[in-house]
């Protein structure tokens, strides 16, 4: 994978025939829509060259001939003509539009439900907008080549054909001199297009410059207005908005140089049909009508072309956006179910760390080394130290989220890679320290812990840790929104809702990641006295700041560069006059001064 | 040709206009000739065009069932290509001139809302939704540009081909001319209908995609949650609730684009059988030449056919209309005048400020700020402690005029504040705020951002050191020239809060404002970022706004705040031997190490 790889919004890649070819295997479960919009475009196309024809013959047999029947006659083919010809149009944007529809919604699904089984470490690589525009973009980007690329090359080339048809019947030789431009009018819109694809590309790319410019200048205003920045800032922003105006420019008159030279290419066509014609009706080898006819098919003939050479020119971006997905849909999870895995339908049980060392990556140094851990069942393990020591770590191997990279972990007596991922994670409730809410009301939030909850349990849940207050002060109590990821919640009352979340999922380990970093102190405590019946029943680890939560454990574990420095209670540890008295001290003496000073308390008061 | 400077120039207030539609034509000063071209050759286009049914009657009429031979065949030939040149030639002059005057008149309105809204005052910025604002600057003044490139000329261009060609009607058969615009009207309702109906649509479909976006990223962004609960199915069942509901949306929208295609063909398809058996006949009965008639059936089409555009562009220019009012709200802004003031002095300030009375009201009748009493001298430090809303904020930034006072007068050096150009203020006052701000550039740019002069790597250097930053820098690969944010390395607050330590340093304020926040960033680099304070403060009249009480005993003066006013003042030794707020939080200082202590040793 190149250093560029998640960089380049949009890059071009060779023809790549197996790619083109698993595309369109996607239309295969819906052939009925793409054989009616094919069938229907063909006739659309076909009935064009047919009533260019029919204009001829209102010329030649109508009014040449002076017959005023054969005129209606003509004209009432016309019009229904006409009507299938419209009956058509309607069924074959309608078939294309819904395939496309159908396709992006067909890739949606695919990708989304892949992504829920990979790991972790594929998150971790990843970044979120580079997965999101490949769900959103490149989904669309494929569709539209596999719908209305379609339909443009069957129209492109079904009218091509079929004015062929007609131009050979009228006079070949004419249809001769016609067949010769077709190749030249086709390679100069080919490379037309390819240009004005790039200069779009460049005119994006600064278009985003423009944007990222908006952003700073509005969200670090402050800063700017404080620096008296202004004038240096509006330089640098004339040169983004100068560099846009020429690529733009570029864009726009490379788009309006096309037609045109399409059109005087077929120009020469048509004065080559008035030339070579004129001297065969002379001598009535041709008809005027034949001669009008020429000059519509002529004529008409750059459309098919430029259409044929977007599509062409689009194809190779639209193979790239494959490319891209079909690289997230084959993506293999690192983390999977072994064959044979097993639900227990218990996890209860003590659970041991042997000799576990992990990496995240591989040319990382092990972020645990060598690492025993034995937790009896019911334990509650309380985990200190610096940030990056491995705290973390630790929780993340224990909910499987990662796997040692040698070593083993046992739950319950049994290697715990032995038992399916659904009958561990859902057994275990974790809380982290970003708390993560969905859009929906808080109920459904709560919900998420166990979907079958009633009414009941979930304010139960909410009663245990404290959050029932909070929650009946909002005007629609438990119906209230929290917004787009609970931006409409305050941090310490996501983390309210979370804890209450994973508690009522009933879990038989508990797992709390600086639950509480972000409640104040009073709530905290009472969240420790509902948890207590909780934390004595399962087996918990608890990464805190917050003493009172570490002080209570059955054991402390100080880890420093993925080893345990210190173990013990905490009476134990604080007499050995080591780490953990340093740890303990520094942080009794910021939580009381936090606690007692009065601005802080009126803050919080005033919230 | 480059548009000249002039024109890039236009202050757009000078544009503001009751009406719409005249806004616009005032916005596009400069550019109007240059619109009148492109919509001119745009109609000289669409007359070659014609020129060229006129040419192909002469050649059926004249060349070939007159037998008149007087202009050859090589020449009519010639006169085809000529005609196709002069139409295609000024189908390109005009896209040239119209994405001049597009580009032309969006590069001067992004430049000139660019500056404005650095200009605009702090009132307006807090009152004002980030996400609102970059949304008007980026998608509206890009609806605005496609309404100029596309829309405007357009409209231009239909006219155009419709008037010349019917005239050319007209003058080949007056009763075949009016037969032929009979069912205009009605392309027109059906299409401004149906394009009305299909906006709408298309607006509930984006929404949906707007859903479905957020229901991707909530998941992604939250896959630590559904890996614990293991919900995965759930949220599969969620996604396929909102994918599914998009595609239904999809089909809707779906439905109105595929009516509009066929029900405009049946009409146009009518119109053009009604035209085409009149001519016969009259061709027929001898009213009209031959070549009258092949002229007639194709210029036709160039009526009929571009009038079912019409309708889109229509309803496209309302939505353009609705941008053009959303950015207008913007400019009518008022404007900070940064060099307003009458004083501006040659030297660098002392630093001396004098309080008196001073009052602050954001809104008439709340007072933010009431009877602000007190006198600075040259290098003192003067701390203000009071819990969140006190106005201690507000209070430092009536210093660079980021807001101005109401009420009493604040003298700087002796004279009155408001007599300094805020510029010259700024340039005088460094700020370090709570929550650093950096920009995603290098770190060296960022040191060297507002400093407003060529700075050497030396001088870089030891901002950076006495910042206490220099040798985490020199830890990243690229070192000065890592970039900082969502492209680049992520800082952590401390660390940013440094590499702002020694912007401040580079910039060498007379007066320094410090929003002393260490509260999130763990002991160790508190005493860093403490030592790198304390170099920035050396020599320089300081305000400290403090959160806790460590942070202010070493001050010259200590403000005690409370609902806008100083309750306490003085020095440290002279506050602890006075009740009040000031000495209750230092007794609770002596509590915490007492109770430690007693912790302690219950352990041991």
């Amino acid at each position: 994978m190149p250093d560029n790889y998640f960089d380049e919004e949009e890059f071009e890649t060779r023809f790549n025939g197996k790619t083109l070819s698993r595309i369109l295997k996607l239309t295969v479960p819906h052939i009925k829509w793409v054989i009616g919009f094919l069938l229907t475009i063909a006739i659309v196309a076909g009935l064009d060259s047919i009533g260019t024809y029919l204009v001829k013959m209102v010329i030649d047999n109508g009014i040449l001939a002076g017959d005023r029947t054969a005129v209606i006659k003509v004209l009432i083919m016309y019009g229904v003509l006409i009507f299938v010809q419209s009956g058509s149009t309607f069924l074959f944007i309608y078939l294309a539009g819904i395939l496309g529809e159908r396709i992006r919604y067909d890739l949606r699904k695919k990708m989304f439900n892949h992504l829920q089984a990979l790991s972790l470490n594929y998150y971790s690589k990843t970044p979120v907008g580079w997965i999101m525009a490949r769900v959103t973009s490149d989904s669309e980007r494929v569709a539209d080549l596999v719908t209305w690329g379609l339909v443009d090359s069957t129209w492109g080339l079904m009218s091509i054909v079929t004015s062929m048809v007609f131009m050979v019947a009228i006079n070949w030789k004419l249809a001769l001199i016609v067949l010769a431009l077709l190749p030249v009018l086709f390679i100069i819109a080919t490379y037309f297009q390819r240009w004005i694809l790039a200069s779009y590309r460049a005119v994006r790319k600064t278009n985003s410059k423009i944007v990222g410019a908006f952003n700073e200048n509005i969200t670090g205003v402050k800063v700017i207005k404080a620096l008296g920045r202004e004038p240096e800032n509006l330089d640098e922003f004339k040169a983004i908005t100068e560099k846009m105006y020429h690529s733009s420019f570029r864009a726009a008159w490379l788009s309006a140089l096309f037609l045109p030279t399409v059109q005087i290419i077929s120009a020469l066509a048509v004065a080559a049909v008035v030339w070579y014609g004129g001297g065969q009706a002379k001598i009535g080898a041709l008809t005027v009508g034949g001669i009008q006819a020429f000059v519509s098919y002529i004529t008409f003939m750059m459309w098919p072309i430029q259409d044929l050479a977007r599509v062409f020119a689009e194809m190779q971006q639209a193979i790239a956006s494959a490319e891209r997905m079909f690289s997230l849909i084959d993506s293999e999870p690192q983390i999977q179910d072994r064959p044979k895995a097993i639900d227990p339908g218990t996890i209860k049980g003590d659970i041991i760390f042997d000799h576990v060392t992990f990496r995240y990556e591989k040319d990382e140094k092990p972020v645990l080394n060598d690492f025993s851990l034995h937790v009896r069942r019911g334990e509650t393990i309380a985990l200190v130290g610096p940030t990056g020591g491995g705290k973390s770590t630790i929780i993340n191997l224990l909910c499987r989220f990662y796997e040692p990279e040698s070593g083993r972990i046992y739950i319950g007596g049994r290697d715990y890679t032995t038992l399916s991922l659904q009958s561990i994670q859902s057994r275990i409730g974790v809380v982290l320290q970003t708390p993560h809410l969905f859009s929906g009301s808080i109920t459904e939030n709560l919900r998420y812990g166990r979907l079958d909850a009633s009414m009941e349990e979930i304010i139960s849940a909410t009663k245990v840790i404290g959050a029932y207050d909070f929650i009946m002060h909002f005007e629609k109590g438990f119906d209230t929104e929290v917004g787009e990821g609970g931006g409409l919640l305050s941090v310490g009352q996501k983390q309210l809702l979370s804890l209450a979340r994973a508690v009522l999922a009933n879990p038989e380990v508990f797992v709390m990641d600086e639950a509480t970093s972000s409640v104040d102190t009073l709530t905290e405590a009472l969240i420790q006295k509902g948890m207590q019946a909780l934390l004595d029943t399962t087996t918990s680890f608890i990464i805190a700041h917050r003493l009172s939560t570490i002080k209570k454990a059955d054991r402390i574990l100080v880890i420093e560069d993925g080893r345990i420095a210190e173990m013990g209670t905490h009476t134990e540890l604080l007499r050995i006059h080591g780490k953990y008295h340093q740890l303990y001290t520094q942080q009794f003496r910021s939580q009381l001064e936090t606690a007692y000073n009065p601005f802080q308390q009126a803050a919080t008061a005033s919230d | 040709m480059p548009p000249s400077s002039h024109m890039l120039d236009l202050d757009l207030k000078s544009t503001i206009s009751h009406h719409r539609l005249a806004g616009i034509w005032k916005m596009m000063k400069g550019f109007r000739l240059r619109y009148i071209g492109a919509v001119t050759s745009l109609g000289l286009s669409a007359l070659a065009k014609t020129f060229t049914f006129l040419l192909l009657r002469y050649f059926v009429d004249t060349y070939l069932i007159q037998q008149d031979n007087r202009i050859g065949l090589p020449y009519i030939a010639l006169g085809f290509v000529g005609l196709a040149i002069l139409e295609g030639g000024f189908t390109f002059l005009s896209g040239v001139l119209s994405s001049q005057t597009a580009e032309g008149i969006t590069r001067r309105l992004r430049n000139y809302l660019y500056d404005h809204i650095q200009h605009l005052s702090f009132t307006y910025h807090s009152k004002t939704k980030t996400g609102e604002l970059i949304e008007r600057s980026t998608s509206d003044v890009d609806a605005l540009r496609r309404f100029f490139s596309d829309q405007a000329t357009n409209i231009g261009r239909i006219l155009m081909l419709f008037i010349i060609n019917f005239v050319t009607l007209l003058n080949l058969n007056v009763k075949l001319a009016w037969v032929s615009i009979i069912v205009i009207p009605f392309i027109l309702a059906v299409s401004i209908f149906l394009f009305k109906k299909v906006s709408s649509a298309y607006e509930s479909y984006q929404q949906q995609e707007a859903i479905l976006s957020t229901t991707l990223q909530e998941n992604l962004s939250g896959v630590r949650v559904v890996k614990a609960f293991s919900r995965q199915r759930y949220e599969m069942e969620k996604f396929e609730k909102d994918n599914w509901e998009k595609y239904t949306r999809g089909k809707k929208l779906l439905i109105m684009h595929s009516l509009f295609w066929p029900v405009s063909d049946i009409l146009c398809g009518a119109q053009l059988i009604a035209g085409y058996l009149i001519g016969a006949m009259m061709a027929i009965n001898g009213e009209i030449s031959v070549g009258t008639y092949l002229a007639y059936s194709g210029l036709v089409i160039y009526i009929i056919y571009p009038l079912r555009n019409l309708g889109r562009i229509i309803v496209q220019t309302s939505t353009g209309l609705v941008s053009y009012s959303r950015v207008m709200d913007i400019i009518k802004e008022k404007r900070e005048p940064l060099d307003q003031g009458d004083y501006t002095p040659q030297s660098n300030l002392r630093g001396d400020f004098a309080f008196l009375n001073v009052g602050f009201e954001y809104e008439p009748g709340d007072q933010t700020l009431a009877d602000i009493n007190f006198s600075v001298k040259p290098g003192q430090v003067i701390a203000l402690l009071g819990s969140t809303g006190s106005g201690k904020s507000t209070l430092v930034h009536l210093l660079p005029r980021f807001y101005e006072y109401t009420s009493g007068k604040i003298l700087l050096d002796g004279v009155e504040l408001n007599r300094y150009p805020r510029k010259f203020l700024r340039q005088q006052i460094g700020i370090v705020e709570q929550e650093p701000f950096l920009f995603s550039r290098t770190i060296r740019e960022n040191i060297t951002y507002g400093v407003g002069r060529e700075v050497s790597d030396e001088e870089v250097e030891q901002a950076a050191r006495a910042a206490a930053i220099h040798d985490v820098i020199l830890s990243f690969q690229e070192g000065y020239q890592t970039i900082v944010g969502e492209r680049g390395v992520t800082l952590s607050g401390g660390q940013k809060q440094r590499v702002t330590i020694a912007r401040t340093l580079l910039k060498n304020p007379r007066i320094l404002i410090l929003d002393d926040s260490t509260s999130s960033v763990d002991t160790e680099t508190e005493a860093e970022i403490r030592e790198a304070l304390w170099n920035l403060m050396r020599n320089r009249t300081t305000f400290i706004i403090a959160h806790r009480i460590q942070s202010v005993a070493d001050a010259d003066l200590i403000l005690v705040m409370d609902k806008g006013r100083i309750i306490q003042h003085g020095r440290h030794a002279d506050l602890i031997n006075q009740t009040g707020v000031y000495r209750e939080i230092f007794n609770i200082q002596a509590r915490i190490e007492d109770e430690l202590e007693k912790e302690l040793a219950s352990a041991g």
